[in-house]
């Protein structure tokens, strides 16, 4: 046991020491060397070359890999003249020729004066192998952890031994395991003894995922019926894992979608939910938001590139302030008129929808217009299973943020205690000083502004065209009634719970079946809950 | 207590409802008799409408019995079946059919079948003309019978809407404050009006306006925080300390 | 006394506009066929079918008004009973084109073929008899609504409450339809009929013949309705817009007399749909598009809700306008219909018919005043004049 771990020790010295004199001390001679090799592959028959492919790949030098790939894709020549090697680029009739090692250009000669290296696929998989192991030890982490993940995909039992050595030498935290992995696969389909395939086999059930499952699949077929069961477990323990990563995707994308949900509800939540004004405008005020986001990337795009990333920081407060100023316009200018006739109420913001919209394609055209997200919204992580991406996640973060400082404005700010006021008894508040003409005019700017910073954010999922709100509208109102009208935290709950059963039913019922599903589930709940899922109760509500 | 319920019209036993924790009524108890006319008082919040609220099956009590005619269970019936029992519900407020005319918002009330396609083929006869007539002269309209209700005066459609309760010939009346914002020459005519209504049949009257009651000279039944403070002659509630205290003031 | 007055106004409009539609219902098919192309009052076909389309537009109107103007249920689901209604019709058309499709299959569609379908799905069965469409553009909204409203009346879904799901039923029924398996072709919905019992669909008889079908439906709808809100029916409809809970204590089963309503006007927008669908020549998933629900409330707003002849006054103005807008101004159209939406709620609020209504019974009741100060006047006079 000492003894070999000794022996494992001095081997994995002495890769590093040749490695590092590969790296770092190759000198002229070695060039010199390498440079008769890469020439020999011109000579003789397929199987001469591949073994002249294994001899380049044995010296594990980085500065073969241009020659091989370039063998590999058919663009190696050897010059008629003097037998010598070369990359090629073509220009116009003549052919520029490369140095393969140095990748210098050496000239220019004629492609009569040239003969071309002929592949065929044994040569090209003896070339895959080879640079697979010479990629495994490059200095570069990040090349090796490509190789690794390529011989990953395309085990082969040739690589296997420079597998091993690779392993051996590796120190990286990063590429280790993947390499452990490749190792694994490439055992499978070597000829190694069973019990060597079934630790194997349980490196790479317990690593997981879609590659594995096809490694393991494949391995099936071929294995013997004392390997098979191992095999067997480890892909129903594999699937067993996806299906339970699958579940948390769901309830991911579920979250958020119910973000999206939340944001485009929470509006109206206020001018619904708190003031019973049906706003079918309400879609048009997240429109404007998403538009006006449209116009700052515009102005930062033509005149602040460097500004691109602070764009939704800059879009945020004047979308607050461009819709609010609508929402104040339209209930000053049209609702007020309209107090305790809400179906007539209903009639009239629709109509101003009609109004914004055809004035917002008026401006700006019918088509979608482009909104770019800020680097920092960009791109995704892998979470376990789980892929998020960054303008999802920000989303969710931002809409939890919207509805908390939402609830925190109508709870303990004297504004808020005025808007309560107002709705619960308004001659009695009206009487005690409270302008409620002017505090119904700011809660329904609040609503709409609140609906256009919710713009901001959709803005970097949606297309951004006069239509965005109509895709809103009907199910914000489904979100705020299912909810229970005048109460915010039914109106978060309900659009998480729409969001996620809506993802939930999806996969089943597909898209579209699934919205319809959620859609007749809602009108069957009201039938059952009229005034939602956190309904006041008691006498006041019927008056 | 069983043996009560075969005689009396109305017996609530023990009803309690409460709204998000708050108890609106609290184990209530009374009964009314067949012919007696009831007067109820007590301060705000002490439970009278939702009182009404559970006698027209508007609301469902949480616990307790609610019988009608000795065996009728109230508490599983829905308002329309029992308004057909027969039992007459007049609103605070007076609810008539603004749209309508005086004659229409009788018609509508006339105590005759009530399905969708009756009301669809429903042709007038001499009888229900007859009837409508007298209820018009009884509630004092007779002249303003081609008029919209919406025309019609506070005390007017106070009156209308008595008239209408008349025309369900219900057996049981419950008129929720009668005479708020009457004139008092208006008031007294309404104390006349519900005494003669009285001889027919039962009425619950709930009301602030001690004169009122003092007018109808009747028993009384005072509630607070959801049950029953004290219950005899006005003079003897009046004179009741709780009562004083929790109501009339000192 | 005014009310009296109305009521026999009420007869009177109600005969004429009768008298009217069946009038136009002949005058301009016969404008049509009778008259020379070059003649003055040659009506062309194009706009017999345009018309057409107001007049079914109009009974649409007319069947929102029945459960809105008079029973204060404002439906944001009557696009979808219309759309219903044409998809029926829609079906027995598309069965009519038989082997003459593009594909020559004489039993499927073309759309099915294109979709690799290998038989008739059981719901198309019937539709190649033209009795069955009929009962099915009857039946098929009938049944919806009244299963819809049996659940929402008796749980008392009210108001904008019952405006909200009414409008999530028709959004779930566009979604529902604009996919292709279920079997009603999709985003295309149904279109290249060829006959209608027989006739061919394109010619000037059958337009003609198809405008004095869309007015004698109207004339009829009109007389039905009227009848339903001249009884004590409708009597009782209008106590449960204006003080639902009396109606209630007074032992009328709300719900059930929402639910007749409900459903009769679903028929009705039923047969306005399947009116439409051979005039216009198509009937896709966008007819159910929630805004078209709307849209037919406007008309009725500015015709005159809880008016008989308002809604069809209303659809034909609107969508007159529409038309003539649409092809001088196209792009101003929204923000001519959205105003309108606006300023007819704000400043008309009973809509044409019902200002002229109250404007007439006011100028009666002024005359009346008058007359009895003068005759006051005159037996002030009287005695002076004895003395």
């Amino acid at each position: 046991m000492l003894t070999r771990l000794a022996y494992r020790s001095f081997q994995s010295l002495l890769v590093t020491f040749c490695l590092l004199i590969t790296v770092f001390a190759t000198d002229l001679r070695a060039q010199d060397d390498l440079r008769a090799m890469v020439d020999a592959l011109g000579e003789g028959s397929f199987a001469k070359t591949v073994e002249q492919v294994e001899a380049l790949a044995r010296t594990g030098d980085p500065k073969i890999v241009p020659a091989l790939e370039a063998l590999a894709a058919g663009d190696l020549y050897q010059r008629n003249s003097d037998k010598q090697v070369f990359l090629t680029r073509t220009a116009g009739g003549t052919l520029t020729l490369v140095d393969p090692l140095t990748g210098e250009e050496v000239g220019t000669e004629a492609a009569s004066a040239l003969t071309k290296i002929r592949v065929n696929n044994s040569l090209r998989r003896a070339v895959r192998t080879a640079l697979g192991g010479l990629t495994l030890m490059s200095p570069d982490a990040g090349v090796r952890l490509q190789a690794a993940q390529t011989m990953l995909r395309s085990p082969s039992a040739d690589a296997l031994e420079q597998v091993e050595t690779a392993l051996a030498a590796e120190t990286n935290a990063n590429v280790k395991p993947v390499l452990e992995r490749a190792r694994a696969a490439a055992l499978l389909v070597s000829d190694r003894p069973d019990d060597e395939k079934k630790a194997a086999v349980a490196v790479i059930g317990n690593a997981g995922g879609q590659d594995a499952l096809s490694l393991l699949s494949a391995a099936l077929a071929s294995a013997d019926d004392n390997l098979r069961p191992d095999i067997e477990a480890a892909i129903s323990s594999i699937k067993e894992r996806q299906a339970l990563w699958s579940v948390g995707q769901n309830v991911w994308y579920g979250l958020s979608l119910g973000s999206v949900l939340l944001l485009a509800a929470i509006g109206l939540a206020i001018t619904f939910g708190v003031m019973g004004i049906i706003n079918m405008a309400h879609g048009e005020m997240v429109m404007l938001g998403a538009y006006t986001t449209f116009v700052v990337q515009e102005v930062i795009r033509t005149s602040f590139p460097g500004l691109f990333d602070w764009s939704l920081a800059i879009a945020l407060p004047l979308a607050f302030l461009v819709t609010g100023a609508v929402g104040l316009a339209i209930e000053r200018g049209v609702i007020r008129f309209l107090y305790g006739r809400p179906l007539e109420t209903l009639l009239a913001t629709w109509g101003i929808s009609l109004i914004l919209q055809q004035a917002v394609r008026s401006i700006f055209g019918p088509t979608n217009r482009e909104v770019g997200n800020p680097s920092w919204m960009s791109g995704a992580f892998e979470l376990g299973g789980l892929t998020v991406t960054w303008n999802r996640l920000w989303i969710i973060v931002f809409a939890l943020a919207v509805f908390t400082a939402l609830l925190f404005l109508l709870k303990k700010t004297p504004m808020g205690l005025q808007m309560r006021a107002v709705t619960q008894n308004r001659r009695m508040a009206s009487s005690m000083g409270i302008r409620t003409p002017w505090v119904d005019a700011l809660t329904f700017a609040l609503g709409s502004g609140i609906a256009g910073i919710a713009g901001v954010a959709l803005s970097q999922i949606d297309n951004v065209s006069p239509n965005l709100g109509q895709g809103y509208i009907i199910d914000s109102f489904m979100v705020v009634v299912f909810g229970g009208v005048g109460n915010l935290w039914g109106t978060l709950v309900g659009a998480f719970t729409l969001g996620i059963l809506n993802k939930f039913l999806e996969p089943y019922a597909g898209a579209v079946l699934g919205k319809i599903l959620v859609l007749v589930l809602i009108i069957l709940f009201i039938q059952k809950r009229p005034r939602g899922l956190f309904a006041l109760k008691g006498r006041a509500v019927e008056a | 207590m069983n043996d009560k319920k075969p005689t009396s019209l109305l017996y609530l036993d023990g009803v309690s409802v409460s709204f998000d924790g708050f108890k609106a009524l609290n184990s209530l108890s009374f009964v009314i008799e067949p012919g007696e006319l009831r007067a109820i008082i007590g301060p705000n919040g002490a439970g009278k409408t939702t009182m009404m609220d559970i006698i027209t099956g508007k609301t469902r009590p949480d616990s307790g019995d609610v019988f009608f005619k000795g065996d009728i269970d109230l508490t599983r019936r829905d308002e329309a079946e029992i308004a057909q029992l027969g039992i007459g519900r007049k609103f605070q407020k007076p609810t008539v059919f603004e749209s309508h005319t005086v004659w229409d918002n009788l018609e509508l009330a006339l105590n005759r079948r009530r399905g969708v396609f009756a009301a669809l083929f429903y042709r007038m006869t001499a009888e229900d003309e007859a009837r409508i007539e007298e209820i018009l002269s009884t509630v004092r309209l007779s002249n303003r019978r081609n008029d919209l209700a919406a025309s019609l005066s506070h005390g007017q459609k106070q009156w209308l809407e008595i008239g209408m309760l008349l025309a369900q010939e219900p057996e049981l009346l419950l008129v929720d404050e009668p005479v708020a914002g009457m004139t008092d020459a208006e008031t007294a005519e309404t104390a006349l009006l519900l005494k003669e209504i009285a001889r027919t049949r039962s009425v619950v009257v709930v009301e602030h306006d001690m004169g009122f009651i003092r007018e109808l000279g009747v028993k009384v039944t005072c509630l607070a925080e959801g049950s029953v403070l004290a219950e005899g002659s006005i003079d003897f509630v009046s004179a009741d300390q709780k009562v004083i205290e929790n109501y009339l003031g000192r | 006394m005014i009310t009296s007055f109305l009521l026999k106004s009420f007869d009177r409009t109600v005969i004429v506009a009768v008298g009217i539609i069946l009038g136009l219902g002949l005058l301009i098919p016969a404008l049509n066929l009778l008259t020379a192309p070059d003649h003055p009052l040659h009506v062309p076909t194009y706009l017999v079918s345009l018309f057409g389309k107001y007049l079914t537009y109009a009974l649409l109107a007319l069947a929102l008004d029945l459960v809105w103007g008079f029973c204060g249920i404002l439906s944001l689901g009557h696009a979808a009973f219309f759309a219903l209604g044409g998809y029926a019709m829609g079906m027995y058309l598309m069965r009519q084109i038989g082997a003459r499709g593009s594909y020559g299959n004489p039993l499927l569609p073309d759309f099915m073929v294109f979709l690799n379908w290998k038989e008739l799905p059981w719901f198309w069965y019937g539709f190649d008899m033209f009795w069955f469409a009929a009962l099915m553009v009857v039946l098929v909204p009938g049944l919806l609504a009244f299963v819809f409203g049996w659940f929402a009346f008796r749980s008392r879904v009210n108001g904008v409450y019952l405006s909200i799901i009414t409008q999530a039923m028709t959004f779930a029924l566009l979604l529902a339809f604009f996919r292709n398996d279920m079997g009603f072709g999709g985003n295309n919905g149904l279109t290249d009929f060829k006959d209608i019992l027989g006739f061919n669909i394109q010619a000037d008889g059958t337009r003609a013949a198809l405008f004095a079908a869309s007015a004698v439906a109207l004339a009829a709808a009109l007389v039905m309705t009227s009848g339903m809100v001249r009884s004590k029916y409708g009597k009782i409809l209008v106590g449960v817009r204006d003080a639902e809970s009396r109606t209630r204590f007074l032992g009328y089963r709300v719900e059930h007399f929402k639910l007749f309503a409900f459903t009769v006007s679903a028929m009705m927008a039923g047969v306005a749909g399947a009116l439409y669908v051979p005039q216009v020549g198509i009937i896709n998933p966008g007819e159910f598009e929630p805004g078209n629900s709307i849209e037919v409330v406007i008309w009725t707003a500015v015709g005159g809700r809880g008016t008989l002849i308002g809604p069809i006054i209303g659809a034909i103005l609107v969508n007159g306008g529409k038309s003539i807008f649409t092809a001088a101004f196209p792009e101003f159209w929204l923000f001519a219909l959205g105003g309108l939406f606006v300023l007819v709620t704000l400043f008309l609020p009973r809509g044409i018919v019902g200002t002229a209504q109250a404007w007439r019974a006011k100028r009666k009741e002024y005359r009346k005043a008058a007359d009895d100060e003068a005759v006051k006047g005159m037996a002030a006079a009287e005695p002076l004049a004895a003395e």
